[in-house]
């Protein structure tokens, strides 16, 4: 029944088109793109930075278009602005030189249990004395479990300083979702090589492969006649920990 | 320029009687004008909509401005979104073989009917029946499964949908109809969310009408449903042709939840919301979240590619939504109404929407936007859906506000015309009967002098009064508001008088 709908709705559009063929869909990108297809012809400098590629077939459309790709904040300045960035969305910032692992420590309870990453550097937790898991591949913790934690600690992948924004991508070091997902409380390590100014910067160093979560303070919603709470399904407190090294 | 309520563009739709319209809650059942009527004397609404759209307007603005390269950025995607329908069965295959290969499902669907069937499937060999005899499954807002109306659908095939999002908790619990995109449930004040939950939800105990209380009610309500239930379903933000991932941008970590915790997970999302590149998310995540709540990112956007070993759902499944679009893409004036991405900006600047509210447009896709994308997915023929490209006054602040460059204003008129074909001909009403009048006296500068010829004779008829009453169909137009007295002259007839004064002037020097 699938198949055939495929075929139909591939069909349509290409008769919404105006391509030729009927139900036969074109399935050589090249010869289907317009050599001067509108998208690319609107703008003041609309030409390709390579014509020849195929408009489907990787690279953006917008390689030619004028916003800023790199932003104009760098050393203090730029983490000025991160650290303005998320308190204005109500996350905790701490700023550490050097050893995190007296920062963190204090930002746990105590006795607590704690559930972290794999691949977390292990100096990080050396001054915390409560009950560390592990959430490995083969030793996942169950969801139940992952309830159970007070915190969660984990590095990051990068962070977009003018959005104030943290991403997390899966690796070793960050996790896999669950984990900074389920416990009440996310204590996040960013390093300051991985601030970048703004968000095509950030966009840059992802790779799409792993599941990606981008975090912008705790969870918040402003559906109750939009008063703003903080904390709703997700972690409701995220530390952030700065560590310049 | 847009010359006001003039159609000016003819029908050049493809084949359009071969490609048929959308289903479900995407028509309007009575005229615009007839609901809106009962709409605008509902003062809570008003206020409750008028105070969102304000404070959502002034929050955009502010976070607009801090971008210097904004208008840049609306080029950018306004150009992507035009790439993608041009070539949408390109990447369209491209999305497909990347999803699959990286694990997922895909399913197509023409219809709402067939979407619907589809879910309802999945849901049934993934999910176990409760002791009740029925299935659950989780769900994150989603726009695409609201018009398609799954959730109604699911409930007759004893499957329990449970909405997440908090504004779509109190709606779904309040047994009511979204009234904005963002904020579905504005039109409800704190202490009408209070009662709601301390009816619906048994173990919440006793409630204050404060926003945290209730939050918190709901966060609780929800946490075992989140921790234990093995099917979600989701819409998607994006799919992204070139690497076969989809995103889903939120706030409240329910869309996490959903899209992490489950054993399968079903996305349903319309063929239109692809993006060519992973790259254009630098675009797109920068207009989204300031276009949509004024903030300069969302708290918190997922995305995932297929399935991920060891993390979140191992059994993923993606519904791409026909469902009119085609129909919609036929139409190349109206095309590019399928860059829409949601943001509801164009409603919180509408002055219609602001006083009539999102139920007066009937359908899931309201304001400015809806007025458009509903008659263009069904055909203006369906029911009522004739009647919302009228519903503006085109004064063209959705065109500014759009990230995306949507010209709404000239599709508004672009449809009007299509109504007026379509539904208004042969003449059939006074209206038409009007309509079809001034048409042909206005098209024709003889005919139009002759007309205004009588215009001394009016005036001196109504002794220069203001008219407050017309019979027949101009009577609903005089019910609300006067005519202003007739003048002596035409304009026509002072120009002509002036420029001749003005030549009688230069002959005199």
């Amino acid at each position: 029944m699938t198949d055939t709908a495929r075929e139909e709705i591939l069909g349509r559009i290409n008769r919404a088109l105006g391509r030729r063929g009927g139900g036969e869909y074109v399935s050589s990108v090249s010869e289907s793109v317009p050599a001067a297809s509108p998208a690319r012809a609107t703008g003041t400098d609309a030409a390709p930075k390579d014509p020849g590629a195929p408009a489907a077939g990787g690279g953006t459309v917008n390689q030619s278009a004028d916003y800023l790709r790199t932003g104009a904040h760098e050393g203090e300045e730029l983490i000025e602005l991160l650290v303005d960035r998320l308190e204005d969305y109500k996350a905790n910032v701490h700023r550490v030189s050097g050893d995190p692992a007296a920062t963190i420590a204090g930002l746990l309870d105590s006795g607590s249990n704690i559930v972290v990453p794999p691949g977390l550097d292990h100096s990080w937790l050396a001054s915390f004395n409560g009950e560390i898991s592990v959430d490995a591949p083969g030793q996942e913790l169950s969801i139940p479990e992952l309830d159970a934690q007070a915190a969660v600690v984990t590095a990051s992948a990068v962070a977009i300083a003018q959005t104030g924004t943290i991403v997390l991508d899966g690796s070793p070091e960050c996790g896999r979702r669950a984990i900074t997902l389920v416990p009440d409380h996310h204590v996040c390590v960013v390093r300051v090589a991985d601030i970048v100014d703004i968000v095509p910067e950030g966009i840059a160093r992802l790779t799409p492969d792993a599941a990606l979560t981008f975090i912008s303070g705790p969870s918040a919603t402003s559906d109750i006649e939009l008063k703003r709470v903080e904390g709703v399904h997700g972690p409701r407190t995220l530390d952030v920990v700065i560590v310049d090294t | 320029m847009t010359f006001l309520g003039m159609p000016l563009l003819r029908s050049t739709r493809h084949d359009d009687q071969e490609i048929p319209g959308g289903q479900g809650n995407i028509v309007e059942d009575e005229s615009f004008a007839k609901v809106s009527h009962q709409h605008l004397s509902n003062q809570q609404l008003r206020n409750n909509i008028g105070h969102a759209t304000a404070t959502i307007r002034d929050k955009r603005s502010e976070v607009v401005a801090e971008l210097d390269d904004w208008e840049a950025l609306r080029e950018a995607g306004s150009r992507a979104k035009n790439q993608v329908m041009e070539n949408l069965p390109e990447y369209l295959a491209q999305f497909e073989e990347n999803f699959t290969a990286a694990g997922g499902v895909i399913h197509w669907a023409r219809d709402a009917d067939e979407a619907n069937a589809i879910v309802t499937e999945l849901v049934e060999a993934n999910a176990p029946v409760l002791e009740s005899g029925r299935r659950e499954v989780i769900k994150v807002k989603s726009m695409a499964t609201q018009e398609i109306g799954l959730n109604e659908h699911l409930e007759t095939q004893d499957i329990d949908a449970f909405e997440t999002d908090l504004a779509e908790l109190i709606v779904q619990l309040g047994n009511d109809k979204p009234s904005h995109i963002l904020v579905p449930a504005i039109h409800r004040n704190r202490d009408e969310i209070r009662d709601i939950f301390m009816e619906k939800m048994p173990d919440a105990g006793e409630l204050t009408n404060e926003p945290a209380v209730l939050a918190e009610a709901a966060r609780r309500h929800l946490r075992h449903k989140f921790l234990t239930t093995k099917v979600a379903v989701s819409g998607a933000n994006f799919g992204i042709a070139d690497t076969g991932t989809l995103g889903v941008v939120e706030s409240e970590g329910n869309g996490r939840m959903c899209l992490t915790l489950p054993e399968t997970l079903i996305t349903v999302m319309g063929i239109e919301k692809l993006l060519p590149s992973f790259d254009d998310l630098e675009v797109f995540l920068q207009l989204l979240p300031r276009s949509s709540t004024g903030e300069r990112m969302n708290p918190y956007t997922s995305f995932w590619t297929g399935t991920t070993p060891g993390d979140g759902p191992q059994n993923v499944h993606l519904v791409l939504l026909d469902n009119g679009r085609t129909r919609a893409l036929a139409d190349e004036h109206g095309r590019s109404a399928l860059n829409c991405i949601r943001c509801s900006a164009c409603m919180n600047v509408c002055p219609v929407y602001e006083r009539t509210g999102g139920h007066a447009y009937g359908s899931t896709y309201p304001g400015p936007i809806g007025a458009i994308l509903s008659p263009l997915m069904t055909g203006v023929e369906a029911e009522e859906n004739g009647s919302l490209p009228y519903a503006s006054s085109l004064c063209g602040a959705c065109y500014d506000v759009c990230p995306v460059k949507i010209n709404i204003p000239e599709i508004l008129v672009h449809l009007r015309g299509e109504d007026v074909e379509a539904n208004h001909s042969p003449v059939s009403s006074q209206l038409d009967a009007a309509l079809t009048g001034a048409s042909w006296m206005m098209s024709d500068g003889k005919r139009m002098a002759a007309a205004e010829s009588g215009l001394p004779i009016a005036h001196a008829a109504t002794g220069g009064n203001p008219i407050n009453s017309l019979p027949g169909i101009a009577g609903a137009w005089t019910s609300s508001r006067d005519i202003p007295a007739l003048p002596e002259k035409s304009f026509r007839q002072l120009w002509a008088e002036d420029e001749a004064r003005a030549a009688g002037e230069d002959e005199e020097r």
